[in-house]
Formats: structure tokens, sequence, C-alpha cells
């Protein structure tokens, strides 16, 4: 059946694009995140990082167990700026800029 | 469209083993690395290995802002930066790969009349070299971002042929075509020890196991010293942690990258439609850890929103760690230290070595390859710390971020 | 033709009351009197042998008002859509026939909801002036503006969908149009008009909040089963116990599951309370910062940061939804399992009138029933004897295509998938916190690793429920009643 397998909603990518990937080498999954996009939108791999890991470790021959999940970075959910803006610890009493300024 | 590819860039996952021997072997396939084993083998000096002990992006290459400006202090590297912008725009042609290169500016504000004459001098020798920079007033500013907000703001600067580009695929660019003109790179392949040969030449030792060098190239960013220091090298060089986030994508609206003097604030909107920036924290230690913290998130915000009040409600999406390369004078390190012939240096770019990439690369490979040796590879020595020379060279402090 | 009158009964498992029609032996066109919630209408009904729950022809709603909040009404393309209060902006139009949301980034192709648990990023739309909302996340409020995003002239019909059809196979954006200098200038100005998703916020920030801090003894992330019983056990043995859910009310997968329901959120959520904890809802764990204040979690929530210290971290952050592989598996229409699950158990409202449920297992077993009770035709693909290959439909699923264990594929009609895969684990916020995970595909995805009493790899830090591999709610209540305790033992040591 012809149409596109999406393995990534937020960025639109394809199950063809992983294997892509993988194929000219770039089968890390770090590798095939930045190659393809993958988990790099909004959901920031919630959805989809788990099943491409899985594609990940069968097309690479792999282990599911040595396949690791990509580093997983703050916020954990998108966060509007104006919640930081008061946090103590931008205080610009603290002294932003440097000599080299 | 099809893309099936019998071309396999990456070797290490195939299995494939390091050759025994090779002409160069480049340590580290961030920008620099690749730049430079693609340029050399354009230019003939195809038998090369370009090692990484991670994956390709997991150093600095895969984490700044994109960020490609001529605007410096000095000559020198207003000249060279002119000519890395005249190859990004060529870029995609001649390497057959997107960088999404735009040329959309630098606005550099000021809020102080110091910080004014500060950037007047610096435009005025851009001008001199031919650049399109021009001094704005705050309403200037105002034209090219007009949700900035003026307050307190005391001046600006602006080059339009500055530009932002996405860094990732300048690796995947350099990597195809390198590739395709016979280098090998091999990512996955940390580097644990080098032998230097009495009669000449080197053997890298890697967890992958070992490969004969008659030169050996050292662009590993902030951690070049630990492989100078496989030949007995220590670099006047440290690591500091810069942090930088993204927000959600958003329709384009921002022209310029923006950055604010004081604060050392940047930002920019990526060809996602990202808003990318980051900002300088002060007090910070020599480091390499690449962890995130809530202080950066704090400083940041408090600038941006206060810069833009429209941003106050965009969310952030992710924020992330790099490490700048500091040198001594705030130039690079090029060239054979004192005592260790063969062995190249290519580190301590500060915040600007992923732009210098491009010129930097065609430059070392001219010259690797028996060609010209451009006036860097004399004026930014190792040896110049150690007394030669020290106080000849301009020290650039033109820095941001 | 003849009329049917529509009598209120009780359904006990939803707790909430039906309209109930009978069975029918010959068409019926069946009149809904105005309410608040079915409006009036018309419908015409086939003939079965099963009672049909009647719905009100304008909308998928099943349940009287009685179980809602107030009624009021928001705006979907400047069209009026009655919505109540309590409910998100996703289910609202849901249930009022909405279909498209906004089109995906690239190809521009239609979008909905899947997971409708604010993790798929299918649901983004632009909600009273600010872009890139998650509408299964904000609730209706009156007067609330819902637009689509990335769509012209409409999110139902977008011009540039074209994108998608020129790119059968896929665009590589890496190597297209680089053999031309100017070529490429071109279509770099074009893609950079066509990037993002939503436009700026149409206002800027009111106000800058200040930031709130909150030292406990156990900090507890998420209020589902695991959750809940984990807050209640730590806060019955005397800590000062915190626990905060990202969701518009608790109770996690209780709520999407017929075997549960609101009545079990309810009273675990009440337990926990009852217990002494502390619940915020609509509170978001964003991150675990080791470097500041000593180490704290940032938590998230619409109006304010807060900075919470604990002396133990308790994650219960449960799992995932997770698609499977087929063509256009994208397509509005195709759900999660538990999408389907919370729409009918949490809010009475049905994802379709023929729902294809595609996998096995107890869950998806359960759905299968409750759809069926609920007056939905409901086909199953148990991905084992017979795999779903595709869906069709160009802007919302029409069909199913099946490959049968013979070879022979044939077409299911539905306008609803359920996809039952196993939940992944959500391990977002141990692993950023530092905590050890590893994939197998029994447990879903990547399961947070923890000993028997629910340490992780982390001092201070411990997991429970379905994020250390996928489970179900009976057995993460129980987990949670355990390493709550724990939890609390070791904090108020």
């Amino acid at each position: 059946m012809k149409g596109k397998i999406i393995v990534c909603r937020c960025e639109d990518v394809t199950l063809h694009d992983v294997e892509h990937s993988i194929e000219l080498g770039y089968a890390d999954i770090e590798e095939v995140k930045r190659f393809t996009g993958f988990g790099t939108g909004p959901c920031q791999g919630k959805e989809c990082m788990a099943l491409i890991a899985r594609i990940v470790a069968e097309r690479a021959g792999v282990e599911a167990a040595s396949v690791p999940a990509f580093t997983s970075r703050p916020p954990i959910a998108p966060t509007p700026l104006r919640l930081f803006a008061r946090d103590p610890a931008g205080d610009p009493d603290d002294g932003a800029g440097s000599e080299e300024r | 469209m099809a893309f099936g590819s019998d071309l396999v860039i990456d070797r290490t996952r195939s299995g494939e083993p390091l050759p025994e021997r090779a002409e160069l072997v480049i340590i580290g396939a961030g920008v620099m690395g690749l730049s430079i084993a693609y340029n050399t083998a354009k230019r003939g000096l195809t038998d090369v290995v370009v090692l990484d002990r991670g994956y390709l992006a997991e150093g600095a290459s895969g984490r700044n802002g994109g960020g490609v400006r001529q605007q410096w202090s000095t000559e020198l590297n207003v000249r060279l930066m002119a000519e890395s912008v005249e190859m990004c725009r060529r870029f995609a042609k001649e390497l057959e790969f997107n960088v999404w290169f735009r040329q959309g500016g630098y606005l550099f504000l000021a809020r102080s009349a110091a910080e004014v004459s500060r950037l007047e001098k610096n435009v005025e020798l851009q001008r001199r070299c031919g650049i399109p920079v021009r001094m704005l007033d705050a309403e200037g500013a105002r034209d090219i971002v007009p949700e900035l907000s003026l307050d307190g703001i005391a001046g600006a600067a602006y080059n339009p042929s500055d530009g932002i580009l996405f860094p990732w695929p300048f690796l995947w660019g350099y990597a195809q075509q390198a590739t395709k003109l016979g280098v090998k790179l091999h990512t996955f392949t940390p580097c644990v020890g080098i032998d230097v040969e009495p009669g000449g030449g080197f053997v890298v030792h890697t967890e992958r196991g070992s490969v004969r060098a008659a030169r050996v190239l050292d662009a590993c960013g902030a951690w070049s010293g630990e492989v100078s220091c496989m030949v007995g090298v220590e670099l006047p060089t440290w690591p500091i942690r810069h942090e930088i986030c993204s927000s959600e994508p958003l329709k384009p609206f921002l022209r310029p990258m923006v950055s604010e003097l004081s604060s050392g604030l940047y930002f920019s909107q990526s060809m996602r439609g990202e808003i990318v920036g980051g900002v300088s924290l002060p007090n910070e230690a020599p480091t390499l850890s690449m962890g995130s913290r809530l202080k950066f998130l704090a400083h940041y915000s408090r600038r941006l929103v206060s810069l833009i009040p429209r941003l106050g409600n965009v969310k952030v999406l992710r924020q992330w760690a790099g490490p700048y390369d500091m040198s001594p004078d705030g130039n690079p390190i090029l060239g054979e230290p004192p005592g260790v012939p063969g062995f190249f240096l290519c580190c301590g770019f500060v915040g600007h070595g992923f732009m210098m990439a491009p010129v930097v690369g065609k430059l070392y490979a001219e010259w690797l390859t028996g060609g010209d040796k451009h006036e860097i590879f004399g004026l930014h020595t190792l040896d110049r710390f150690h007394g030669a020379g020290a106080g000849d060279v301009a020290k650039e402090d033109f820095n941001i971020g | 033709m003849h009329w049917v009158a529509v009598a209120a009964s009780a359904v006990p498992q939803y707790g909430h009351d039906f309209p109930v029609l009978t069975m029918v032996e010959s068409p019926v066109s069946v009149r809904v009197e105005g309410s608040a919630y079915t409006g009036e209408g018309q419908r015409e009904l086939p003939p079965r042998s099963r009672p049909w729950y009647a719905c009100g022809a304008l909308t998928r709603r099943l349940r009287a008002d009685a179980g809602r909040g107030e009624p009021l009404r928001i705006l979907f393309e400047d069209n009026s859509v009655r919505a109540f209060a309590g409910e998100s902006v996703a289910v609202a139009l849901h249930a009022a026939g909405r279909q498209v949301l906004s089109r995906s980034l690239k190809y521009h192709r239609p979008r909905a909801f899947f997971c409708l648990e604010g993790h798929c990023g299918g649901c983004l739309m632009r909600i009273d002036g600010v872009p890139n909302l998650r509408a299964c996340m904000e609730p209706c409020t009156n007067e609330l503006s819902a637009e689509g995003q990335n769509a012209f002239p409409s999110p139902d019909l977008d011009l540039l969908e074209a994108v998608d059809w020129m790119f059968p196979h896929g665009m590589n954006h890496h190597t297209m149009m680089t053999g031309s200098k100017i070529l490429n200038l071109v279509m770099r100005g074009i893609v950079r008009q066509l990037s993002g998703l939503g436009t700026l916020p149409d206002s800027d920030a009111d106000e800058l909040p200040e930031v709130e801090e909150l030292t406990v003894d156990v900090a507890v992330v998420g209020a589902g089963p695991a959750g809940l019983a984990a807050a209640a056990a730590a806060a019955r043995a005397g800590a000062r116990t915190l626990v905060v859910d990202e969701h518009l009310q608790p109770g996690g997968s209780l709520l999407a599951d017929p075997r549960h329901g609101v009545a079990a959120a309810q009273a675990a959520t009440t337990d926990a309370r009852e217990a002494g904890a502390e619940l915020r809802s609509r509170a978001t764990a964003i991150a675990f910062y080791p470097e500041d204040g000593g180490g704290l979690l940032a938590v998230a929530t619409p109006e304010r940061l807060l900075r919470v210290r604990a002396r133990r971290y308790l994650y219960a952050t449960g799992g995932y939804s997770v698609n499977e592989l087929f063509v256009n598996n994208d397509r509005p229409g195709v759900f999660a399992a538990r999408a389907v699950g919370r729409l009918l158990v949490q809010h009475g409202v049905l994802a379709g009138e023929r729902v294809c449920v595609v996998g096995a297992g107890d869950y998806a077993a359960t759905l299968t029933r409750a759809l069926s009770d609920a007056g939905c035709e409901v086909s199953t693909v148990d991905q084992r004897e017979r795999r779903i290959i595709g869906v069709r439909g160009r802007t919302w699923v029409t069909a199913v295509e099946v490959d049968g264990a013979d070879g022979k594929t044939s077409r299911i009609d539905c306008d609803a998938v359920a996809v039952a895969a196993t939940p992944a684990p959500a391990t977002e916020a141990p692993r950023q916190h530092g905590c050890k995970v590893e994939l197998s595909p029994e447990t879903g995805g990547f399961a947070c690793l923890v000993d028997g009493d629910g340490h992780t790899s982390v001092e201070d830090v411990l997991a429970c429920g379905d994020v250390c591999g996928y489970a179900g709610p009976e057995a993460a209540a129980a987990a949670g009643a355990r390493v709550g305790a724990v939890a609390a033992r070791e904090a108020t040591a």
C-alpha cells in the first residue's frame, strides 16, 4: 500500500528517513535523531523515541538493551519564558558580563 | 526523489577496521577536523583518516547557535570571516548538501556611550575591510527588529551580510564529500595514546585498533589538550561552559542575530523557526561539564523578555550547553608545537570556531599539501605564549555568548 | 420511519446518565429534543440488535450534562462550539464533530490529536492568541478562541498539502536543489517562509510572576494510580508530601480505563488528600537542576514556576501512548487506544461510531467491550493473525487495510482507529535526573531501572508504576503504595 509511514509526528519523519540514515552509517540513536530530525520537535521524542529505538536496534542488528535513550534535557515540557524571568538565580546583581567585554 | 545510497559515510557501524596506516590522521570529527579533511582531500591528499570518540555533532560543532559574523575587532579576523561567509554561500552547491545559510545580518546593541564608542571603533575597521556594516541609533535598530524595546538602548551596529547557519548539516556535508574523495571517517573510536616515532611519524592508538600516521592533526576543540598531552604538549587553553536554548518553532519574524553587549545575550531565529540563543553567566569556572542550570534560563529570559517583551509568552523547548575553547588572547592555536614536528594543533577558537572552519579548513589544507602557508600559521603559534612573539598578536576581544 | 422516545437510563460503571434506546428492528429516525449537551437534531439509526445509546445528532456526546461542568461556548476558527468547563479544548472540538485541527510541519498533512495526554504533538493549536499550545491540555473557558496553525486557508483545506503529494516517498531536504546556487537560494527563501508552526503571540506577557519555593520530604511526580497511591502512603507514614500532575484532573490512566474510571480516580485522589498530601494539578515537573540551590525540582504551572526541594523524589510518570507502523498512521481519526478510552470514560464522548481496535491484550479487550456497550460498531485487528497495513481517507480515517494470515488484503470501514500498543515508559524526567533506563520491547520502551523497593540508580530518587515498565493500573497502585512508604521512611529518617 502506497503512502508515508510517519515515525515522528512533530517533524514529519518517515520510516524511510530513518532507514536511509542507518544505511549511511549514521546509526547511533543520537545520529539518527540529528540526521532525520526525529525527537527535535515540540514533543521532544515522547511519542516516538521508544519506537524508533526499536527500529534502530532491528535494522542495525543489535540488542535492544544496547541502544541508549537520547539525552533528555530540560524543560521536559515546553515552558513559557516569562516563568523564568523573575527567578532569583537570574538576578542582575550577580554581575552578568565578563572583563573580556 | 530516490534516496537509496551505497555510500556509507560513517564506517564504524559496518565494523570496518581502521587502516594500518594513513598519511594524515585527524583526531576530532568536529567542523574543523572535517573541513580540513575535505579540503586536503580536494587538493589531492586523500589518504586521510578522521577519528572521533563519539558521534558526529557531539562536541561544540553540534551545540552552537550557528552564527556567522564579520564584525570583529582585528583586521585579520574580519578578513578571514569575509572569506568564510563567501564560502558558506557556496557550500550547498559545492558540498551537495543544504546548510540553510541565511544572511539576515547581525545587530549589536549598546546600552552606554562607552559601548557605542567601542562599536564605532570596530565598525570603522570593518568598513575599511569592505564590510557593509553601519552604526544605527535606537530607532534604526527598531527598523530592523520591530519587536525590540528601545528602553535603554544607546545605539547599535548592523551588518546585513552576516548570517546564521544550521551547524549539523555542515558536518554531514563535509563528511559526505570527504568520504566520496576517499577519506575514511570512524566515529565511536576514542584515541587512547599516541607514540611519537623516533624516525618521524606517529602511531595513534584507539579503542578499536592502531593506525600509523606520517602526520597527526589535533582538532578536538575543548578536548584538544587531552590529545596533545599524549605527545607531551600542554595547552594554555581552558574550557568554559556556555549554555544555550531553543524555543518552539514560530513562523519567520526575526531577521538578524541580535546581541546585547552588556549581558552577552545573543539570539536569532533558525531555519526551523526556533529562537536559539544564550547569554553569559558571570564567574564561570573552567569545566567540561555540559549540564543545564535554571540559573541560565533565569538570566536568559530576564534579558530576552526585557529586550523583546512579546517573547514572554514564547516557550522554551530545550536547553543544552557546549564548551568554548578559551585561549589567553582570544585567538586560536595553530601549527606545530615546538619539539613535535608533524603534529598539528587547531584549537582555542573561543566561540567562533564553527564560523571560521570553512576558511581555516581551506588554509590548513593548502599548507598541509605543500601550498601557501597563510600568515595565521606564523602568528597563531603555541610558542607565542612562551615569550617568542608574545604581544605581536592583536588580541581579539569582541566575543559574545 | 417512526419516532421513538428517548429515555434516560443509568449506566452504573460510568456513574452517569445516558439516554438509551433499546433494540430497534427497522430503520428509525430519532429526534433529540433540545438539551444543554445534545442540542437538537435528527438522525437515522439502522436496525440493530444491541441497545443504542442515543447521541445528540450534532455531537458525539453520550452522557447527560449532569456529569459535566458548566456549559460554555468556545470558538474554533470563528465557528461556535458547545463545550463544558473541566474538559480540554481537544475533547470539546472532537465531541462537536470538529475534525482536522492543524497541518503538519513539513508535508502539511492533516492532523488531530493522537494521545490526548499531551505527549504526541498532534493537537497543537493557537489558543487565545498563544501559539503551539496542546489543545488536549488547555481547559475550555467561555469565549475561548482556538485556531489551527500552519494551514492556508484552513486546517480542513490546506493548499500546501500539495507538498505531501509531490513527495510521495518523502522529501530529502538534505540534498534537494543543491545543483544550482541561484535555485538553492530561492529554495532556502521559500523554506524559511514555510518554516515554523505558530506565529508570535498576540500580546506581551502581562506580568512576570514570582517564583514559589517549596520544601517537602517527598515529592511525587505524577498523579496516576501509582503516584496517588505513593503520595497517600508517604503522607500516611508522616512525610510532608507533594504530588504534582500535569493534567487538568488527577487520575492518570484510571481515567482512560473502563474498569476504573472517574470514580476510581476521585477515590484515589481523595485518599491522597485525606492522608495529608498536597496535590497540585496543571503542575508539570520540567527538570531536576542539580547545580541550582543545592539541587531542586523545577515545576511549571500556568501561573508560575515552583522550585521544589525534597529529601526523596519519586517518579510515577506512567507511560506514553505509542503508535504502530502502517501507511498514513498519522491520519486524523487514528487515535491511541487510551485516547479513545479517555474520551469514553472520562468525558462520555465517542471517538467514532465504527471503531477499529488495533492490537491485543487486556486493555484492547476492555476497550472493545466498553465501546460496544456504548453503541459503537467495533472491529478488531489483533496484529497477530491479521495486521494493519494502512488507513484510507484524505482528512479523516474512512477505512483500515488489513493483511490476513492467508496473505489476502481486506478492508474494514471505520471512522476511528484505536491503536492499542504497549505504552512506552515516560522516562524523560527520571532520565534527566540521571536515572538509568534500558530498552526492552516487553516494557513498551525504555524502562526506568529500579530495585525491589523502587530505588533508581540515583540516590534519593525512586520510581514506580508504568514508568518502570508497563504493568497496568492495578500493579501501578500496588507498587505506588509500597514505594511511597519506602520513600517516606527514608525521607523522615
